[in-house]
């Protein structure tokens, strides 16, 4: 790949971490900082499942405005300083390689954009840790350290647009000859889609968050810098239906994986990359901010909103048909490769499609008005396993791609272990939110039992529950960090460990001919029939 | 060429769009994106406010002479922006020169005439919602012309450099494309602020 920095000139070790424009560095920069920033992140999820287990009052953090600021904390660091990070390194190493490209489109914009990133997810971090947070200024929160949060989260904003713009363009332009858009391999196909709705919806979030900054500073706050209303404005980013289009690009991994896995071809690849669109469609969640409400209709309650939830889960199940389907076929050809185990990361990729599958169902319940679970923990269930199922679909791609981008091997082993500690800790955060939801849990609990809404007494036992699943979450992402660590001092890694069909396993792209969307799978076949 | 003389093929080359033409629509669209929001809580906000019978704007803030003035500023500029983009097509240098020169200089203006305009009708940013999302929208516009402005005067050093390549072709259609839509953001901002306050 091309890299422009100083390593010609004689730089220092420091100074071509800091100028490097190559794409596999760039990439690993954003898996080991995400995966930083996701530790802490479930740290704080920790400490807020820990916080609920009593509700007579804040016995692990000093009030309810503190409990406030971990809550939003943990959300907004898991989605965006932590797993949209991740998945943008996982690309950044990853799709270029797939497209035949030698490098990332605007290489310096690429670099610059993870070190605004880097910058911003510090400051952002900084400002939850000093009392600011996206709380209640002048009612807990110290107003400075609000704006500064607001700051750190449009410098995130930033950082995470251009990496976009860079990631897109490269899979636009970058395509070796024959790489039609259509016969992109599915994780570039859903990182476009992906890419094109973070696009359309992370500047929206910006607006909401310049305008919240503006008036914090502006004298006299009058609205949109007062009270509870910074919540409220950037909440959209981190529920139903957004979380779908931060988390679509686990599609695409799992669709990579599966079929190479079982050495089969995907029946429907172009049913694949249309229903992928639909769930980014589906995914704009821009419009359910409550500034759109319309008079006596929240925009909960409207029929976009609830349409949009059961398409979602119709769009899951529909994928995961494909992906069943896949595994039908060639569940034959498991035996027939190094061993009768199926590899970790098809493991990984296909709980993780389970998992979006049941983060869209918990979707369309929360929806149905009779339950009454929008205002409930059924909303944080949502997100976790959304966020949850793409975490676990990170984990399977660095598994799958790690070899590539590290060239050093890691534990197979222990990266299934840490990806089904994960599972069952997502499953189990998310079936216990959705039941307190039912008895009447609210997302925000607030510090006494007034503010959870007087849920039913069987909600402690699920709380428990709960708490237990985020500790096998962290120590999910810790054995995955771990088993990261472990690779860097790890044996050489083969060219091609998995029989690779697209072209980031080609040794040389610009030679290969690409008339399908396996170009590998394509050349071996037919090198098989002329022999 | 000599009788029995084979010659390769010449490929054709790859039919790929333009890195940086497609790298600036994406950056473009998502600027456009973010007014897009502006624009719709403004809007959304306006609407709930005067169904509750309250104040909006004050009465007699915001005239349209200043907004008219500026949307003319903007209109030519457009225009200019079309000849320095036509003239980079067909290689015209000069005019091209002259023409992105001029843009920039309507870009310097247009943010001149806000400024002034402002300090002039000294309407308090926490007077109310209004004011607050009247100043980020006419800021952050501000802070996207002042982005187009130093992109043409970069375009223009590399023009005035003897840079009148291919990559200087593009230069100019990248910039026009993120010019062109900071006038659209104008025009809406112009229809939604001054005209229909």
């Amino acid at each position: 790949m091309t890299d422009t920095s100083l390593e010609a000139d004689g730089a220092t070790a420091l100074e071509r971490v800091v100028t490097s424009t190559d794409a596999n560095t760039l990439g690993r920069y954003w898996l080991g900082a995400g995966s930083l920033t996701l530790l802490a992140s479930l740290v704080a999820g920790v400490l807020v499942a820990l916080e609920r287990l009593d509700l007579g009052g804040a016995e692990v953090f000093g009030s309810a405005d503190e409990i406030f600021q971990f809550w939003s904390a943990y959300r907004v660091g898991l989605v965006l300083l932590a797993i949209v990070p991740i998945i943008v390194g996982l690309g950044t190493a990853v799709a270029p390689l797939q497209v035949g490209s030698d490098s990332i489109a605007f290489p310096r914009m690429a670099a610059f954009s993870f070190w605004t990133w880097l910058i911003g997810a510090g400051t952002t971090i900084t400002g939850f840790l000093i009392d600011g947070g996206l709380g209640t200024p002048d009612a807990g929160s110290q107003r400075q350290a609000v704006a500064l949060t607001l700051v750190g989260l449009l410098m995130v904003i930033g950082g995470l647009l251009g990496a976009t713009v860079s990631l897109l363009t490269t899979i636009v332009c970058g395509r070796v000859a024959g790489l039609t858009l259509r016969r992109i391999p599915l994780f570039s196909w859903t990182l476009l889609v992906a890419g094109t709705f973070w696009l359309l919806t992370l500047p929206v979030l910006a607006a909401n968050a310049v305008l919240a900054y503006v008036d914090l500073r502006g004298r006299t706050a009058v609205r949109f810098g007062a009270e509870d209303a910074i919540w409220e404005q950037l909440s959209w980013s981190f529920s139903h239906p957004q979380v779908y289009a931060f988390a679509l690009p686990l599609v695409g991994i799992a669709f990579d994986i599966v079929p190479v896995s079982l050495r089969n071809r995907l029946a429907n690849h172009d049913v694949v990359l249309v229903l992928t669109t639909l769930l980014g469609v589906v995914g704009f969640g821009a419009y359910a901010q409550s500034f759109f409400d319309t008079p006596g209709t929240p925009v909960m309650y409207q029929a976009i909103y609830v349409v949009d939830a059961f398409a979602a889960a119709l769009i899951a199940l529909a994928l995961f048909g494909g992906l069943a389907d896949t595994l039908r076929r060639g569940a034959g050809n498991l035996g027939s490769g190094a061993g009768n185990r199926p590899p970790a990361p098809m493991v990984l990729s296909v709980l993780a499609m389970l998992l979006l599958l049941a983060a869209a169902a918990v979707g369309a319940l929360r929806v149905v008005d009779p339950f009454d679970l929008l205002a409930t923990s059924a909303t944080g269930a949502q997100m976790t396993l959304t966020m949850g199922a793409a975490f676990v679909g990170a984990m399977a791609g660095t598994l799958w791609w790690g070899d590539r981008i590290f060239g050093k091997v890691s534990s197979q082993g222990l990266g299934l272990l840490a990806g089904l500690a994960a599972v069952v800790g997502v499953l189990m955060i998310g079936v216990a939110d959705l039941l307190s939801g039912f008895m009447g849990q609210n997302d925000f609990t607030g510090a006494s039992l007034a503010a959870a809404g007087s849920p039913d007494s069987g909600v402690d036992a699920l709380n428990v529950v709960a708490l237990v699943g985020s500790v096998l979450l962290l120590v999910g992402a810790l054995g995955w960090f771990a088993n990261g660590i472990r690779r860097l001092t790890g044996a050489a890694a083969p060219a091609d460990p998995w029989g690779g069909h697209t072209l980031e396993w080609a040794a040389d792209a610009s030679t290969v001919e690409v008339t399908s969307e396996r170009p590998l799978l394509d050349a071996l076949e037919h090198a098989g029939s002329a022999s | 060429m000599a009788a029995g003389t084979e010659v390769a093929p010449v490929e054709a080359p790859l039919a790929r769009p333009r890195t940086l033409l497609v790298g600036t629509a994406f950056a473009t669209g998502a600027a456009v994106m973010f007014f897009g929001a502006l624009f719709s809580l403004y809007s959304s906000v306006r609407n709930d406010t005067l169904a509750w019978g309250a104040e909006w704007f004050p009465e007699g803030a915001i005239e349209l002479k200043p907004g008219g003035s500026l949307m003319s500023t903007f209109a030519m500029a457009a225009i200019t922006m079309a000849w320095a983009q036509y003239s980079a097509i067909h290689e015209d240098r000069v005019h091209g020169l002259i023409a992105l020169g001029l843009t920039a200089l309507l870009g310097i203006a247009a943010i001149n005439q806000t400024v002034f305009y402002f300090n002039d009708i000294g309407l308090p940013i926490d007077h109310n919602v209004a004011t607050t999302l009247l100043y980020v929208i006419v800021g952050t516009h501000m802070v996207m012309t002042g982005i187009a402005v130093l992109w043409m005067g970069l375009v223009l050093l590399r023009g005035f450099g003897g840079q009148g390549t291919g990559r200087h072709q593009d230069l100019v259609i990248a910039v026009s494309i993120f010019w062109y839509a900071v006038v659209a953001v104008y025009s809406v901002i112009w229809l939604f602020i001054y005209v229909a306050k």
